[in-house]
């Protein structure tokens, strides 16, 4: 019994949260609580900062091995593209500060834009489950790929030395080029952003 | 340009709190509408301070604390909590914690293994919620040494020069030389690996190299070299006997008094790593820790190895690819650890013993074979293994596109090698022999004869095993059978400076002086600081009368190797033979400080000492 009135507890108070959270957001009384922030706090806007360009997100942690395996990749297509995509990485941890994430882009050499998503606004936006994981938008705002980068990972422990299918870089030249991606896209391997909540 | 931000916050706000009214509602349902099975696994409702915590306790802290292998540390509630899914996912695919070896009859020592029952616990915790728990139930710490596992070490030696490993890239595999540091002859009982950063070295192996093959392979002293693979020579009967090995969460094995090995002056010791790429570019530089014991060695394990890397040659595509290999114990032995080795195509690797009454039993199965997590099992008791046991190995290979771990794509045709995108077959087992009273001779040397005649037997063009049968046949005074065996390793590899050094000394113990001459003098073509060649050339040339030839390869043997009492003793003999006693003198006096019982150099110098002084 003692239980079930946890439960209910539980309840009430996350839908008393969600009430909350709608009237903060509420256009008129802007907060930065339902936005993702950049390092300096300030409420980001991925969609305004690309000015057109194709997006593309890339949901990392800064204690997840498989995200962390992939930052010469993720700024090798980075790089590849920057004239028609813009990159930003995406951290979800609440347990993030601007100063780890700073301080974990600069070991991984990383030189993309990065972003705080505590409340995950993105990372629902993008569907996005697992770092690392990608979304890509096209010009239009629409999510046109979210899923794994490449192959690299089948399961935890079982790793090719190369990847040999890349799914992200071909949903990029997609998105850039107008076309629609087919097929729905193999889950990723690594960290659960779920286990962030 | 066109957009403005306000709409475009109305338009997404009212959809974000949709999306987390569904998902909380979604998540909660259960406890609105409960089945039975559901009802049953409330009232047993996990929770991370009684029932989970133990788990990670016992099972992964180990390696998930700071500065240890894992990638987090898994020591608190927050700590799974933020890892809870992924804990549930490699727990049931059995990735974590890692520990190859299927439960059989037979246990090894330190099993790291989850329970069904552990297993079932931990996803019906990630189910119900990740629910903390009564902090009354959370058990005690586990208590974890710090820095070194056993204490301070009697010696610490840091690798010279540290290796850059790329951010990038596949598995990278580098080796490190370091001179034993000892000044006399010692006994190791324990040694701590500590490779560097934890995170990057997936495993990690000693090798002792007494002729310091390892130091050749260097660019330059102390800068290491690359190679998966290592081969290691030795000329004198010393087989490997232990298995020094670090892999994640290994705590420093103890060698039982009297099974302590010992390190030479000249030795070194090779550090063979296999690191994987982080992503960022890192340095490591390991460290070794040596423990020693004034206990010398009583009793001598060896290591022995089971192959058929011939057999591999495994054609694209291929997903059942079988190699076996058996072989029979001429001795009885105590088998106390096991080693299987194959690379990426490894998929199922079985060893089992047949013993002479018929029995047998499994060794170690290991039915999903990962590379990156292969390890030295050490087995809970000595498993005996009566003389005319048959010990077999068969090692099944994957060489399609179903084996994400093939490193070729698409699959192509593999056969054995030292790279890591070839194959090997490999059994290791490090087994003590009976002592017996009645045995004629040291039984590590019949077991590894029997083993080199059955390698013949599997491949009469094996270098090795005709090398090591002429070596052994060399040690029980088989010199003829021994020169026909050194002469077929020669004829595989006419310019392996070992070789030639070998069959030289053969036929200088069988009375051929002559024909000795051109072997040792090719093997010095090849390495001229080869010490053993100059020394046994010097021998040649004095048997045949050169002593001026002699002289010259004694002195610069000396040079090579200032502390070696008979070559020094040889010295001084060649200068009496060309008359001069002065340094013949000297040349006895120096082999006598180095060894005060060399008897040669006692007697010598007695005799000049009675010869008129010629000046």
């Amino acid at each position: 019994m003692g239980e079930r009135l946890q439960t209910l507890r539980t309840l009430s108070r996350v839908l008393f949260a969600i009430v909350v959270l709608c009237l903060v957001s509420s256009p008129l009384t802007s907060s930065s609580q339902s936005f993702a922030t950049d390092l300096e706090g300030k409420p980001a806007d991925p969609f305004r900062a690309a000015q057109g360009k194709v997006v593309v997100l890339i949901f990392v942690r800064t204690d997840c091995p498989v995200s962390n395996r992939y930052a010469p990749t993720i700024q090798q297509l980075s790089a590849h593209n920057t004239d028609k995509a813009a990159f930003f990485l995406v951290y979800p941890s609440k347990k993030e500060t601007s100063e780890t994430i700073r301080k974990h882009d600069r070991d991984f050499g990383y030189a993309l834009a990065a972003l705080h998503d505590p409340q995950h606004i993105l990372v629902k936006q993008s569907h996005a489950q697992i770092t690392p994981e990608a979304a890509v938008f096209d010009a239009n705002r629409r999510l046109v790929y979210h899923g794994r980068i490449d192959n690299l990972y089948e399961d935890f422990g079982h790793a090719r030395k190369t990847a040999t299918t890349h799914e992200l870089a071909d949903a990029i030249r997609a998105a850039i080029a107008g076309r629609t991606i087919n097929g729905n896209a193999t889950p990723a391997v690594g960290c659960y952003i779920s286990d962030l909540e | 340009m066109t957009v403005v931000p306000q709409k475009f916050l109305r338009s997404v706000l009212p959809l974000v709190c949709i999306a987390i009214l569904g998902i909380a509602l979604g998540g909660r349902t259960p406890a609105q509408h409960k089945t039975p099975a559901q009802s049953a696994a409330r009232q047993s409702q996990v929770t991370f301070n009684r029932d989970i915590a133990p788990i990670l306790y016992r099972a992964c802290a180990q390696c998930h604390r700071p500065g240890e292998a894992g990638p987090f540390s898994l020591l608190t509630y927050a700590d799974a909590k933020s890892h809870a899914r992924q804990i549930a996912a490699v727990a049931k695919s059995r990735f974590m914690p890692p520990w190859l070896p299927e439960e059989g009859a037979l246990k090894f020592a330190g099993e790291l293994r989850l329970s069904e029952d552990e297993i079932t616990r931990i996803q019906a915790w990630v189910e119900q919620g990740t629910v903390e728990g009564n902090p009354a139930d959370l058990p005690p710490k586990a208590n974890f040494v710090e820095g070194w596992q056993l204490g301070k070490p009697d010696v610490i030696v840091k690798a010279t020069k540290p290796y850059a490993l790329p951010a990038d890239g596949s598995d990278n595999y580098w080796n490190f030389v370091f001179r034993a540091p000892v000044d006399r002859t010692r006994w190791l009982q324990a040694m701590e690996i500590r490779p560097g950063d934890k995170r990057l070295v997936h495993h990690a192996n000693v090798l002792v190299d007494r002729q310091q093959n390892g130091r050749r392979l260097e660019a330059e002293p102390g800068a290491g070299f690359a190679g998966m693979e290592l081969t290691i020579e030795s000329e004198v009967f010393d087989p490997d006997s232990h298995f020094l090995f670090w892999k994640p969460g290994s705590i420093p094995y103890v060698e039982p008094d009297g099974m302590a090995l010992r390190l030479d002056q000249d030795t070194d010791l090779i550090l063979n790593t296999h690191l994987q790429p982080s992503g960022k570019p890192e340095t490591i530089q390991p460290t070794l820790g040596l423990y020693f014991t004034d206990k010398p060695a009583t009793k001598y394990p060896i290591l022995l190895q089971l192959e058929n890397d011939r057999l591999l040659d495994i054609p694209a595509g291929e997903k059942h690819f079988v190699v076996t290999d058996e072989f029979t114990l001429p001795v009885g032995v105590d088998l106390l650890a096991i080693y299987p080795h194959a690379h990426y195509l490894g998929k199922d690797l079985q060893a089992i013993a047949k013993f002479p009454d018929g029995r047998s039993e499994t060794l170690i199965q290991i039915p999903d074979w990962n590379l990156n997590w292969q390890a030295v099992y050490r087995y809970a008791q000595p498993v005996k293994l009566p003389k005319s046991t048959t010990i077999s190995m068969k090692f099944v290979y994957d060489n399609s596109d179903d084996n994400v771990r093939n490193p070729n794509d698409p699959p192509q045709r593999v056969v054995a090698g030292n790279r890591a995108v070839d194959e090997m077959a490999h059994l290791w087992l490090q087994v003590l022999p009976e002592d017996s009273a009645q045995a004629k001779r040291d039984p590590r040397a019949e077991i590894l004869e029997a083993m080199a005649v059955h390698n013949l037997q599997k491949n009469s063009e094996d270098f090795e095993a005709h090398f090591n049968l002429a070596a052994l046949l060399m040690g029980r005074g088989e010199v003829a059978e021994a020169i026909t065996h050194f002469a077929e390793a020669n004829r595989i590899r006419p310019n392996e400076p070992t070789v030639n050094n070998a069959f030289g000394a053969a036929l200088l113990a069988a009375g051929r002086t002559e024909e000795s001459v051109p072997y040792l003098t090719a093997a010095l073509n090849a390495r001229p600081d080869y010490f053993d060649a100059r020394y046994n050339l010097g021998n040649a040339l004095a048997s045949l009368g050169d002593f001026r030839g002699a002289l010259a390869q004694f002195q610069t043997a000396v040079r090579i190797n200032p502390h070696d009492a008979n070559a020094e003793a040889n010295l001084g003999s060649a200068f009496a033979e060309i008359g001069d006693i002065k340094q013949a003198r000297l040349h006895y006096q120096r082999a006598l400080q180095l060894n005060p019982n060399h008897e040669l150099a006692k007697e010598n110098l007695q005799q000049l000492g009675r010869e008129p002084s010629p000046r």
